[in-house]
């Protein structure tokens, strides 16, 4: 699975560089909101495998522990889950956290997503004004426009 | 006692929120508008400085959770010494262009939604200011760059519309490299709570584990984004093409502010998290990551100082030769933050504040001259002292404050800055900002003595009767005055300014503070059982005298509002 975003990540990096490098202001715009679609892919690599070493968490120095639990009940019975296992580590105890994925990175890539929203809009926005001002949207012409001329007093 | 303040501090982000919201249905009538927004600075600027003096005087940091959820899961706003400082400083340089905008604001921009757009943006860079989370830092930056996109297309001139773009791209390219380092930093370390982080990294240093594969690449992904929104060497030639464009009270409000907020968010993530100091860890020597990110920070600030203040003696308008000059001003502050000892820290804020004030000032005061000649071309202006002694005084200490002039703001920064640097073997940096300074004040003579003292040239606009400037512009000169007596305080009074910037930078550079006053004892005593037995030995008291319990931490609401009834 991982390996799959990965590549779908690289995919979508590559293009959006690709359409940034042009000199039209409209495929720099679909260049970047292709990328922020790359950052929120890659990210959701980071809840990629189910939860680490949970039933080390208060052992060792390794600290990534999901925030969420569904229930009271479930948060006890895990914690007793924990005291069964490290006081008998032979036996097979269920535990909750095995099947969950940390769901955090998800709701990050949901306010990016949101985010990202109401930039691609401001962005559309902005291109239509630029065209209907300055009746260009190559990147070229408009670097010349309106650049303050040298002086001529020295 | 402290409980009841705590909840204060939210208010930094309601007010502004509130005011821009009420001023939308008010958006054609200027005069409520006006009174609201001047209502809401003014009112965040006293909060702030109340804030700051109890909170010296107590000496605690105040912290305030979001919907009661401890930290390290809910979001924690986060009132410290450092955000204290900006948050007033950002309050009165917000209060002096909006009094300033009265007389320079065609109506057509005040119908463009001006009000709420310039409350929101204040909103977004408060909660900049404030927040303990990088993820809701990121939210901040995004709720502050939307408002700045649009008070930078304000009005749609063609001139605004062909240079918007470069700003509005390169800031939502840094935003996606900020989003994933976000989410790199999550997988990493398991948190987004910036005293977590800190308090992970300094376990994971003392135990002899070393810090996670790629950290540093980690530390300058941030360092990237926030050198993008802060102007640093590389990274700054978006600056001088944008800042020029738009209203003079708002290219006056983002000189003054925006930039120092990429600076903010590297003066409290760098020291707290990504580059902390072992030096109180003894089983280590050093931080790798420290070593590499200083380097790389010295370096950006000897190009950022030096190739900003000769850019800035190059150009030969006013508007521009400010623009390019905050760049080599955010120099020295990078170089504060290249030396990263806490009293380098503290003149590195002290350096942001008098800057937020002084730049500000300059900009309102070049767009009186602008209304003076009709341009802001060095050779159409000229006999500015005669025409307008006011200003000329104005104008002479803002600038003599930004080239740091002894007994003005400037100066107590630069020193400080300087005399560190070259305390802790960064001599060549202090020789290159002492040279800045020397061209500083070269191109400031320049703007004086072009648009001072040369003879008034005989085209200026038959419109532009002095008086009539004068009589027109009376609440720009109250909003420059405004800004001007605070950057004279800043310079008279800088020792008890100073008393505030260096508890900031102790803070800063010895997180122990900040990790106790945001997390939960039990946080950290699941994380890092020594340092909590260190921190809460003596203390002794309510919480902290409770066993020890051996049960594991319950991560969830009944736990955290069993902590917090």
């Amino acid at each position: 699975m991982t390996v799959v975003l990965a590549v779908c990540v690289a995919v979508t990096f590559g293009v959006s560089i690709y359409m940034m490098l042009g000199r039209e202001l409209m495929g720099l715009a679909i260049g970047v909101f292709l990328i922020g679609h790359a950052a929120n892919l890659s990210i959701l690599a980071m809840s990629g495998s189910p939860v680490i070493q949970h039933d080390k968490a208060y052992q060792t120095a390794e600290f990534k522990i999901p925030p969420v639990l569904e229930s009271d009940q479930q948060a006890k019975d895990w914690s007793e889950a924990q005291l069964i296992k490290a006081e008998h580590p032979e036996q097979d105890v269920v535990n909750p956290l095995d099947e969950m994925v940390d769901p955090l990175p998800q709701a990050l890539i949901l306010t990016a997503i949101v985010i990202g929203f109401a930039v691609m809009g401001f962005l559309l926005t902005l291109i239509v004004l630029t065209q209907r001002r300055a009746k260009t949207l190559d990147v070229n012409e408009l670097a010349k426009m309106d650049l303050p001329t040298p002086s001529q007093a020295h | 006692m402290s409980g009841s303040i705590n909840n204060f501090i939210i208010l930094f982000c309601v007010i502004p929120l509130a005011a821009g919201l009420l001023s939308v249905p008010l958006v054609g009538r200027s005069f409520p508008s006006r009174v609201i927004g001047t209502l809401s600075f003014a009112s965040t600027f006293l909060l702030a400085v109340y804030l700051l003096i109890q909170g010296y005087a107590d000496n605690t940091i105040y912290v305030s959770y979001m919907g009661s959820w401890t930290a390290p899961f809910g979001i924690s706003v986060v009132f410290d010494n450092l955000s204290g400082l900006l948050l007033a400083t950002a309050s009165a340089v917000a209060l002096g262009s909006y009094i300033h905008s009265y007389s320079t604001n065609a109506s057509h921009i005040e119908r463009g939604y001006f009000h709420p757009l310039i409350q929101l943006l204040m909103f977004g860079v408060n909660l900049s200011f404030l927040t303990g989370d990088i993820f809701n830092l990121f939210v901040s930056f995004e709720i502050m760059l939307m408002a700045s996109y649009a008070l930078l297309t304000i009005g749609a001139s063609k001139k605004q519309m062909s240079q918007a773009y470069k700003y509005v791209m390169l800031n939502l390219l840094a935003s996606t490299i900020f989003v994933i380092a976000a989410g790199m930093a999550y997988g990493m370390l398991g948190t987004l709570n910036m005293a977590d982080m800190a308090l992970i990294v300094k376990t994971k240093l003392a135990s002899g584990e070393g810090l996670p594969v790629g950290f540093t690449a980690l530390a300058v992904m941030f360092l990237l984004v926030f050198a993008l929104k802060g102007a640093f060497f590389p990274l700054w030639f978006w600056l001088p093409d944008t800042y020029y464009t738009c209203p003079i009270s708002i290219a006056g409000l983002f000189g003054g502010m925006l930039t120092k907020v990429g600076v903010y968010a590297v003066v409290r993530t760098f020291p707290l998290i990504f580059t902390q100091s072992v030096a109180d860890i003894a089983s280590v020597d050093v931080n790798p990551t420290r070593t590499t990110i200083l380097w790389i920070i010295a370096v950006a600030a000897a190009f950022t100082m030096f190739l900003g203040v000769l850019g800035a003696v190059s150009q030969h308008e006013v508007r521009r030769i400010l623009s390019i000059h905050v760049i080599s001003q955010v120099g020295y502050m990078v170089f504060g933050l290249a030396i990263m000892t806490g009293w380098a820290l503290a003149g590195c804020i002290f350096y942001m504040i008098q800057h937020m004030v002084v730049k500000c000032s300059l900009f309102l005061c070049c767009g009186i001259m602008e209304k003076h000649a009709g341009s802001d071309d060095l050779d159409k202006l000229g006999g500015l002292l005669k025409r307008d002694t006011l200003l000329g005084v104005l104008f002479f200490v803002a600038a003599m404050s930004l080239v740091g002039l002894p007994p003005l703001s400037g100066f107590f920064g630069k020193m400080v800055i300087i005399q560190e640097g070259w305390n802790n073997g960064l001599w060549w940096l202090s020789i290159i900002g002492l040279a800045t300074g020397a061209l500083t004040l070269l191109s400031m003579l320049k703007i004086w003595s072009y648009g001072y003292w040369n003879p008034e040239p005989k085209k200026y606009p038959q419109a532009a009767k002095p008086e009539n400037v004068k009589s027109s512009s009376r609440s720009g000169y109250i909003g420059i005055a405004m800004l001007v007596v605070l950057a004279l305080f800043l310079g008279f009074g800088a020792n008890p300014v100073y008393k505030f910037a260096d508890r900031a930078g102790e803070q800063l550079v010895s997180p122990d503070a900040y990790i106790m006053a945001v997390l939960p004892k039990e946080r950290i005593k699941l994380v890092n059982p020594e340092l909590a037995a260190k921190l809460y030995d003596g203390i002794g008291h309510d919480r902290m005298s409770e066993p020890l319990d051996e049960e594991p931490m319950i991560i969830s609401a009944s736990y955290n509002k069993e902590v917090h009834p």
